[in-house]
């Protein structure tokens, strides 16, 4: 911690504050600011700050533009599934890397864990032809999948790194009480790792919610389309984009993974940077 | 383990051992076999999704696989060869360099400097924790689309700041010259990458221990004699990890990049992951997309090797 005694390292810490915040927090501002303003205000050389006349007119325009409620709910089955069983497949797979001992299981953990390095766009190029011959493009379960497979290795990663705090003695004295190991895992381990199951559903989430690539290759109907290639098809390749609707999109796409993260992310900061801090 | 069941033998007459070991044996191979059982969906996940398919993928590199074919052909090495012969892929290979160096060195300073900022004990911090998360979460197209507005030519707000302060004498077209257009992506990745950089830092720096920042004191020493002897070295475990894993993130982009520029101007933006979606997915030419990929793999291979090693080497 800085003691800021001297009028210069004062100066130095308050300039950086106010250059770091306006560089965060601007573009935020910027996005509700545009999206309340009327047409006119837009196309201005020197915009100003706050909208002069206060309009909704671009939220009801976004909602009608393109099938934004129905990307909106793709989205949410996408994100939704792919958040459950990224953490039931990582709660399962974590706790076996971190508790058991048996052999391959070190190599085996380090080839899931580094799947996040393999590059997405090469795994694409035979992933799509292989969804296209079973059936997969185009359906929630293909979408599913293919993040399920993303999110996997970080969300194992998290919690392998929470499993293997835990005392294995508790496990012991559970066994000494003759619980099955199943029932070790469900009523013992699953509740004192909530916290980090929290975060990794939400990892799980936020990475479904965000994607452009994937949902921009498996799914090809319209009907289908998730919120990312959904903003980008009805916005963009205009001669000139509207750009109040976009923001007004912007921020309407933006408000679920907004209210569903500041609920939770207490937890999340928590778990997310276990491991990569010395102590 | 081996020393207690030797002592087990000794202790015990010469029937129970045997019947102890056996009984311990199995009791470790039943824990073993339900260890394996619950790694089994992932793996089946693993294998069906990423490790299957990446391994066709890799395969396919060796072979011509365009639309005009009724049916891929072995080429050998016949991709790489029209690789290495084209200065395009060259050319997109240092591109991507650029913007992996650039938006990975920019977000660690800036992360780690708002970092050492929320560390600080003023009213209102938490508040403003919690908020500067939000970039990262934002999805990829809303950060795309946000950020072209702010660099509109015409009408940006990024224009009317650098006019009002006399910095530029006339608007300034960026996403449609080539340094701008980088330039713009950079600045965009950077921004919403900052909120993840900031939380380590952040995690990092409230397990500086406070003895040595006072011990420190005591010996009147400054704030910049403090950053830079207690608590930087402490955070370079956590600025190592961050350096890897920020490269093999940035090497990985795809989503901000394409939604700003689709790789333009012309080819300004085109970066590995953009390349080799466009071979596969534009001109169908699967083949030459995977030989990228390899070349794209190889290239992620270094920073990930040593983002392995660091995170699962014993702490020292």
């Amino acid at each position: 911690m800085l003691e800021l005694k001297h009028p210069v390292s004062k100066l130095i810490f308050w300039g950086s504050f106010a250059l770091l915040a306006s560089f965060i927090f601007f573009p935020l501002f910027w996005m509700l600011s545009t999206s309340f303003k009327p047409q006119g205000e837009l196309f201005e050389r020197l915009p100003s700050l706050l909208p002069r006349n206060f309009t909704l007119a671009n939220y009801s325009k976004a909602l009608t533009r393109g099938s934004l409620p129905r990307y909106l709910l793709n989205s949410f089955v996408a994100a939704g599934g792919s958040a459950l069983f990224t953490t039931i497949t990582a709660c399962y797979a974590a706790f076996s890397f971190a508790k058991y001992r048996y052999w391959g299981r070190a190599p085996l953990m380090y080839l899931l864990i580094s799947a996040r390095m393999f590059p997405l766009a090469l795994i694409l190029v035979a992933l799509f032809p292989m969804f296209g011959r079973i059936g997969l493009t185009n359906t929630y379960l293909g979408l599913i999948l293919a993040y399920v497979v993303l999110a996997l290795p970080a969300a194992t990663y998290i919690l392998y790194s929470y499993f293997v705090q835990i005392p294995s003695d508790l496990m012991e004295a559970a066994r000494v009480d003759g619980a099955s190991e199943m029932r070790i895992l469900h009523t013992i381990i699953v509740p004192l790792a909530l916290p980090a199951l929290v975060t990794v559903a939400l990892y799980g989430f936020i990475w479904g919610w965000n994607d452009l690539l994937f949902s921009l290759t498996l799914v090809t109907s319209e009907s289908m389309r998730t919120i990312g290639p959904g903003l980008l098809f009805t916005y963009l390749g205009e001669f000139a984009i509207d750009w109040g609707g976009a923001m007004a999109a912007s921020v309407i796409t933006s408000l679920p993974i907004v209210v569903v993260f500041m609920a939770l992310q207490r937890f999340f900061v928590q778990g997310l940077t276990a491991g990569a801090v010395k102590s | 383990m081996h020393k207690s069941a030797k002592t087990a033998e000794f202790e015990l007459t010469n029937v129970t051992p045997k019947v102890a070991s056996r009984l311990r044996g199995s009791v470790q191979r039943k824990q073993s076999r339900f260890g394996i059982s619950l790694v089994i969906p992932a793996l089946l996940l693993f294998t069906l999704v990423i490790f299957y398919p990446f391994v066709r993928a890799i395969a396919s590199a060796f072979y011509e696989d365009t639309l005009f074919l009724p049916q891929p052909m072995f080429t050998g090495l016949g991709n790489f060869r029209d690789i290495l012969q084209s200065p395009q892929l060259i050319n997109t290979w240092l591109r991507t360099l650029i913007f992996v160096v650039g938006s990975t060195a920019l977000t660690l300073f800036l992360g780690l400097v708002w970092a050492v900022i929320l560390n600080q004990p003023w009213r209102g911090n938490a508040v403003l924790r919690s908020l500067s998360l939000l970039p990262w979460i934002l999805p990829s197209t809303v950060v795309a689309f946000l950020w072209a507005w702010l660099f509109n030519a015409q009408y940006g707000v990024i224009n009317a700041l650098l006019l009002r302060l006399n910095l530029i004498q006339a608007p300034v077209a960026w996403l449609s010259n080539s340094s701008g257009a980088m330039a713009a992506v950079i600045i965009a990745k950077t921004w919403a990458t900052i909120p993840f950089f900031m939380a380590f830092f952040l995690a990092a720096l409230q397990t500086v221990p406070k003895a040595q920042t006072e011990a420190a004191r005591v010996d009147g020493a400054t704030d910049l004699t403090v950053l830079r002897f207690v608590v930087l070295p402490h955070l370079r475990y956590t600025t190592v990890i961050l350096a890897v894993l920020g490269a093999v993130n940035s090497l990985q982009h795809f989503d901000i990049i394409y939604a700003m520029t689709e790789g333009g101007p012309v080819r300004a933006t085109t970066v590995l992951s953009l390349e080799v979606f466009k071979q596969a997915f534009q001109n169908w030419n699967m083949g030459l997309a995977s030989a990228i990929g390899v070349v794209w793999l190889v290239t992620i291979a270094v920073p990930a090797f040593f983002y392995m090693r660091t995170i699962f080497q014993p702490h020292s």
